[in-house]
């Protein structure tokens, strides 16, 4: 159940049987969200972490003209809101872009792990930082990158992280995202990703059809993106 | 994961229109649609696309304004033809 979460931190540095154990033991509650049900909303009081088990889930912020500004994707394995057990309220809210099955993790069952397992708090507190770093490619893209260059980053991106988590087929991905969503994560309209998404296609970088995401020039792809994983650390870190 | 979803149900009676684009580079068929409800929010989301397309050929330096945008429903029937030109008005003198 939580495979991919460990493959994640795996792929970062070693995580023990009994920190496997003690993560095991924190999970609580298993539930399943439908496409576009808001699993958190900001503001709410949290007692519990919300763990990714399949699916896509967003991290957005609403805007006034009804508009919504997606700031991270999360795919299985990830905590959608590990911040939450330090901030109690999240800044923004969480929703499932697909149908997904969460683990919830209450707080003080994360508590009991800073407790008694201090290597798996830091590397709990490293996957935080890692979604800085995303935080911060994002803001790149969204500040400063053409529409073609947004939409090669993510792609790279998803690519990288699918990859650790074993739900890459080479170059090919499941991402069942529709152009109203991909907008909503690059600050473009559907229209506009429409558009672009042809240009990659006749440049022969990506081919983006029926949920299914294929890299046909990795090189040429991640050049247009100026995709560098390394804001991604994954590798092993010894924290 | 979960199967590709088509355009979704967001806001209650939906229909489901293709914003097909055509301009200077080329034509950009929408195949999978978006799910709205009525035309007058086809137009706005039309609009809002060739705004978009278009500010970023301004910071390029050239604007093309001789693009169009073709709403058409779920069997291809043609609804509305929206101009690039009904998107934007320009001021050209003092």
């Amino acid at each position: 159940m939580i495979e991919a979460h460990l493959l994640k931190l795996r792929a970062r540095d070693t995580v023990s049987s009994e920190e496997e154990q003690a993560i095991r033991d924190a999970i609580g509650e298993i539930r399943e969200f439908p496409a576009d049900h808001v699993i958190i909303r900001a503001g709410e009081l949290l007692h519990f972490s919300t763990m990714l088990l399949d699916g896509v889930i967003c991290r957005y912020k609403d805007l006034r003209d009804g508009g919504r500004q997606i700031t991270e994707l999360h795919v299985a394995g990830d905590f959608a809101d590990l911040h939450s057990f330090t901030l109690k309220v999240l800044d923004h809210n969480i929703m499932a872009l697909t149908r997904c099955r969460v683990a919830l993790v209450p707080h003080e069952n994360l508590e009991r792990i800073t407790e008694s397992f201090p290597h798996l708090t830091r590397l709990y507190w490293f996957t935080t930082n890692v979604d800085a770093a995303i935080h911060r490619e994002w803001e790149v893209s969204l500040g400063r990158r053409n529409a073609i260059a947004r939409l090669a980053a993510l792609f790279c991106e998803m690519h990288a992280r699918l990859e650790v988590v074993g739900l890459t087929d080479g170059m090919s991905y499941t991402l069942p995202l529709t152009q109203a969503d991909i907008a909503e994560c690059t600050g473009l309209t559907p229209i506009h990703v429409n558009r672009t998404l042809r240009e990659l296609r006749e440049r022969g970088l990506v081919q983006f059809k029926s949920g299914r995401l294929t890299i046909s020039d990795w090189q040429g792809l991640a050049a247009v993106g100026e995709f560098d994983p390394s804001y991604l650390y994954i590798r092993e870190t010894d924290v | 994961m979960s199967e590709p979803k088509h355009a979704r149900r967001r806001y209650g009676a939906m229909a489901v229109y293709h914003l097909h684009l055509s301009n200077g580079a080329g034509y950009a068929e929408d195949q999978e649609g978006q799910d709205l409800p009525d035309l007058e929010s086809a137009r706005a989301q039309a609009i809002d696309g060739i705004r978009s397309v278009i500010s970023e050929e301004a910071r390029r330096g050239m604007i093309d304004l001789t693009g169009l945008i073709e709403i058409a429903d779920p069997d291809g029937n043609i609804l509305l033809i929206v101009p690039f030109k009904e998107a934007i008005s320009l001021r050209l003198d003092g």
